[in-house]
């Protein structure tokens, strides 16, 4: 099974790494560079600083567990979604922006991909894990807003990747799909 | 039947809710927002809740696995990386 984890920054790579048990490929998917102030919410460490996210947590899969993985440093565009993605079993999706989330939305309706979306809100409270079928990306409430980068999310973040994690483990072993809300204080099945 | 899960600064509550037909997604942050003020929301009693607290919000619309009208109301989840 190849697995894709498209965005791998704060919850795509919290969840990856809990995902290194599974019998599959794990493939990831980032344009961007590791900085300094992701330390501290995503699961980079200070060597990684300076290379590409994709390509750092390969590396560090690699080095710190001994588990083989593959990484695509390119941003996913409407040209390039069908090379990148076609032949994933599973598509994850981590993006931050709306647009991202709806092109790989709109390629795994067509391809008839499963495709499941971790997704956080701006404060840093709540959480979803929820599969494409039941899954409407939100747009930020203003333009440019802040996005989770700092610390002050972590524990919300480690709860929401950890949920994500498990809902893609029990689809490669079970093939459910589990959708789930994640709040401070509860995860919360719903589907 | 239908239940209203309302989820606001981390915490989260269900409440059983009488509908008469379809209510808009303006009707039911109206609802909210009266019930959390009200405390008739579980966990969930903010008495000087802003006005605007649920301007923002998504409204989804699920049936649950009995059939029954599941309401959420959230806060957009717009980030990932």
């Amino acid at each position: 099974m190849r697995i894709l984890f498209c965005g791998v920054g704060a919850i795509g790579s919290t969840a990856a790494v809990l995902c290194r048990n599974l019998e599959a490929t794990l493939v990831f998917i980032d344009f961007d560079r590791v900085e300094s102030k992701n330390l501290l919410a995503q699961a980079f460490v200070k060597p990684s600083v300076g290379k590409n996210k994709a390509e750092a947590l390969k590396l560090q899969l690699l080095n710190l567990h001994g588990v083989k993985a593959e990484s695509f440093g390119v941003r996913v565009t409407r040209d390039n979604v069908a090379a990148l993605c076609g032949n994933a079993d599973l598509l994850v999706d981590c993006f931050d922006n709306q647009a991202s989330r709806l092109l790989l939305s709109d390629f795994a309706r067509t391809a008839g991909k499963p495709l499941v979306h971790g997704a956080l809100a701006a404060d840093g409270t709540f959480g979803l894990v929820r599969w494409d079928e039941r899954f409407v990306p939100d747009a930020e409430d203003t333009a440019g807003q802040a996005t989770c980068e700092g610390g002050a999310h972590l524990p919300l973040i480690g709860q929401l990747g950890a949920t994500l994690a498990r809902v893609v483990q029990d689809f490669v072993k079970h093939g459910t799909r589990r959708d789930a809300m994640v709040s401070l204080v509860a995860v919360t099945p719903t589907a | 039947m239908a239940t209203l899960n309302i989820t606001y600064n981390g915490l989260s509550s269900d409440l059983p809710l009488e509908l008469d037909g379809h209510v808009s997604d303006v009707d039911v942050r109206r609802i909210a927002l009266e019930v959390v003020r009200s405390g008739g929301a579980p966990g969930l009693h903010i008495a000087n809740l802003r006005e605007d607290a649920f301007v923002h919000y998504v409204v989804d619309r699920f049936r649950g696995p009995r059939g029954e009208d599941r309401i959420y109301l959230r806060p957009k989840v717009p980030f990932g990386a």
